[in-house]
This record gives C-alpha cells, structure tokens and sequence, in this order.
C-alpha cells in the first residue's frame, strides 16, 4: 500500500490540488459575501503595508523620472539664467536709455519753449578734484562760442556759470559753490534776496534776504531775479526748506532745496545768448506762484 | 633703495587726479569722493628719504592745486607736510605691502582733514566741521583699501623683499 502511494504521489497531489481548488471555486461562487468580507480583512490587515509598498513604488518611480528629467532641467536652468541675465542687462540698458531720453526730451522741450534763446548743449567731463569746491568741466569751450560768466542750466533750474573757457572746455562754477552767489526771487512773495553755495556735502543753498519782513515760507518756490550780472530773469533754483532769523534777528536766511539734481548731472545748456529783459516761461519757475 | 624718478611721481599723480576727477565723482556722491592724491602720496612717501617725500607731497599737492584752480598751495602744503611725516615714519616701522599702507593711509587721511578744514577757515572758507567731516568714513575706508591695492597693482614689495632679490644664498659658516 506504502508502495503504491509513494509510486503515484504527484499523481495524487495533483489530483488533490485539482480537487481543492475545485471544491474551492464552486464553494466561493456560492458564497460571495463571505469572501469578500475575508479579502476585506485581510486587506485591512496587510494595508499599511501595500501603503508603504504603494509610496516606495512611486517615490521610486518619481526618482527615476526625476533623474530623467534633472538633466532637461539643468539645460532648462542654465537657458533660463541666460535669459534673466540677457532681460536683466535689458532692464539695465532701458532704464539708463529712458533717463536719457527723458534728460533730452527736456533738453529739447527747453530749447523749444526758449526760442529766441541761444543755448549751447555740453555734457559734463570732470569736476573739481577737491571735494570742498564745486566745479565742473564741460566738454564745450570757446570754440562753441562759451564765454566767461554765461549761465549754465537745466530743465529742472539752473547749475551754475561759466568761470574759465579753454578752446574745448569750460569750467562752471556750480551753485553749490561756497563762492556762488545768485541773485533769486521768492516767487510767491517776491522778496528778493542772494542764494549762496552752503556747502558740497549736504548739497543745500542759503538764501539771504534783503528786506526786513520778508514774508517767505517753506514750501516757496525761488526764482533767478534777474537783478545778478550772469543768470537770466525766472530761472528756478530751488524749494525753501525752512527760514531762520539771523543772529541780531534784523534779517532772515531761508535753506533752499536745489531743483537740480547735482548728482546726477550729465548734460548742460549754456545760454550763449538771450534777448534783454524777457524771462522765462512759467514752468521753468519765472512768474510762478 | 630704489626710487622712483620725478617722472614717474607726476605720471602717478596725473592718473591719480583723472581718476579723482572723472571717475570717482561717477561713484560717490557729491562732496564724497575721495583723495586719490593721498593715497599716492603715501605709497610714495614709504619708500622713500623725508626729504623726497616731502617733494613728492609738494608736487602731488601742487597739481591738485592747479588743477583745482582755487587755493593754490593748500594741498601742496598739506601733502608735502604728509610726505615729510610719512617717509620719516616708515623708516622707523616694520612694514608690510597691505596692512602697513592702508593703517598709514587711514591715519593721514584722519590728520589731513582737520589740518585742512583749518586752512581753509583761516582762509575764509567757513564749512561747517560737522557737515566738513561727514565724508570722512566713506574717505578712511577708501583709503585704506585702495592704497593696498594701488601698491599691489604698481609692484610695491617690502624692503627686505627689495634687499634680497639679487642676493646669492650663502651658508653662515
């Protein structure tokens, strides 16, 4: 019996698996609910471990991709970075482009409004090697017609005057200048005074004024008067910060803002030549209240 | 000691001086561009005798002067008097090509601005000193970071490096 048994064992397993199974399969067609609700347990149990299974799988999966696409991406990067670099020099050039667009179109609008003024245009080469006197070299001289004592300006006021010419160059002698002296005007009270250079450092003017009771505020407006030997009538020069009474309390001396922004002075106009007695239009500051 | 040839003092200060006035007021503010002339000064002051420094200083100072077009002779006073005290300084320290340039630099440009605010008072100029000094910071630190790197770019090398450079190595005994 043995004999035959162990003869015709796989035979026999076969047919048992085969019978089993069979059993199994017409058992579970029957009872579907049952099976189910096994499955469920099961998977309930061996969950957290398909999660875990699931997550390696596509943090795996992920990774792979990823260094797939690390190199797309380095190649994206470095592409991008050129780009930023390239619209950043733009961004650059732009601005700078505007400024001086907008520093010409003045310049323009100013030759336009002023007509029958004569007025040489200059950019700024140098300045004065000491830091306490304010002087600048331009790069037009004799040749262009600069002489000595012509006034320097901008669309935002007036710089300065023309103190030496060399046939190519000129020097001006800046408003900031501790030896500047301007003749001005508060334009809303038309109290009539000097404006001298302060100082180069805190880059502010000081407006000494003639009469008693001058009647200046902060906020005024003050002009070129007209009455100086070197700057034209109505030429702006600046904003009053505030007004102090000086040490007897006989006068008063106002601290003006410069319209001009001395910093970021490039290009000048010299005026060569203006006809006697007329003043500027309004918006450079001449007759403004 | 090697020295340098008058020439190559005023083609020094030419650059010095068209940097100063071309391209630092580019940078700094106005009113805080610094004194590239010092700076010269100095590195030429240390390597040599207090009486060529002293020259050195007067036509270094002199030429900010002309060029300036205002005070004639309050640089060249101020920079002879800086090139005399630098090179009779030098002679008495240890030196080396960064430190030593740009701590001396520091300190002149901490003497020279008082020294001259005063000269310039005296002379009618009536600053302020507060607002005078207000660039003085911005002044120390280029100073002492420029001269430095002036030195490196001219080929300035310590005394001993200069002493040893075509000495044969020979054993004491």
């Amino acid at each position: 019996m043995g004999g035959f048994l162990y003869r015709w064992r796989r035979l026999l397993i076969t047919v048992l698996v085969v019978m089993v199974v069979t059993v199994s399969l017409s058992l579970t067609a029957r009872i579907r609910g049952t099976v189910i609700g096994l499955s469920n347990i099961i998977n309930t149990v061996v969950s957290p471990a398909e999660s875990s299974m699931a997550f390696l799988g596509k943090e795996t999966g992920t990774a792979i991709s990823s260094v797939g696409d690390l190199f797309t991406l380095q190649q994206q990067n470095q592409e991008l970075k050129r780009k930023l670099l390239e619209y950043n020099s733009m961004k650059l050039e732009l601005a700078e482009v505007l400024a001086e667009n907008g520093q010409l179109r003045g310049m323009v609008g100013l030759k336009k409004n002023l007509g029958s003024w004569h007025l040489q245009p200059a950019i700024i080469i140098a300045r004065n090697p000491d830091s306490w006197f304010n002087t600048a070299v331009i790069d037009q001289g004799s040749r262009s017609g600069v002489q000595t004592g012509m006034a320097v300006i901008v669309p935002q006021g007036v710089v300065g005057r023309v103190v030496a010419v060399t046939p190519n160059t000129a020097t001006v002698m800046l408003i900031l200048d501790p030896k500047s002296g301007v003749g001005a005007v508060d334009v809303r009270s038309q109290s009539t005074g000097v404006v001298l250079g302060q100082d180069p450092v805190t880059g502010l003017l000081e407006f000494q004024l003639f009469s008693h009771k001058p009647d200046v505020l902060p906020g005024d407006v003050v002009a070129t008067s007209g009455l100086s030997e070197y700057y034209p009538k109505g030429l702006l020069v600046g904003q009053v910060l505030s007004v102090s009474k000086n040490q007897f309390g006989l006068t008063e001396t106002a601290i003006i803002k410069p319209s001009v922004d001395f910093n970021r002075l490039q290009t000048v106009m010299v005026v060569e030549s203006h006809p006697s007695g007329t003043s500027i239009p309004p918006i450079f500051g001449g007759g403004q209240s | 000691m090697a020295r340098f040839r008058v020439g190559t003092w005023i083609v020094l200060y030419l650059l010095a001086l068209l940097m100063q006035v071309a391209l630092l007021p580019q940078i700094f503010p106005n009113g805080y561009a610094p004194n590239a002339v010092l700076s010269v000064t100095v590195l030429i002051a240390l390597y040599e005798t207090p009486r060529r420094g002293m020259w050195a200083g007067l036509v270094g100072g002199l030429m900010q002067d002309l060029w300036a077009g205002r005070l004639i002779g309050l640089n060249a006073l101020t920079f002879a008097l800086l090139g005399y005290t630098i090179a009779l300084v030098q002679q008495r320290i240890v030196r080396d090509p960064i430190f030593v340039p740009g701590l001396l630099a520091a300190l002149s440009q901490v003497v020279v601005t008082p020294f001259q605010w005063l000269l310039l008072y005296v002379f009618g100029y009536h600053f302020p000193w507060l607002v005078f000094s207000r660039p003085l910071p911005v002044w120390i630190l280029f100073s002492m970071l420029f001269t430095p790197a002036l030195g490196g770019i001219l080929g300035f090398r310590t005394r001993i490096h200069r002493r040893t450079r075509y000495r044969s190595v020979s054993p004491p005994w």
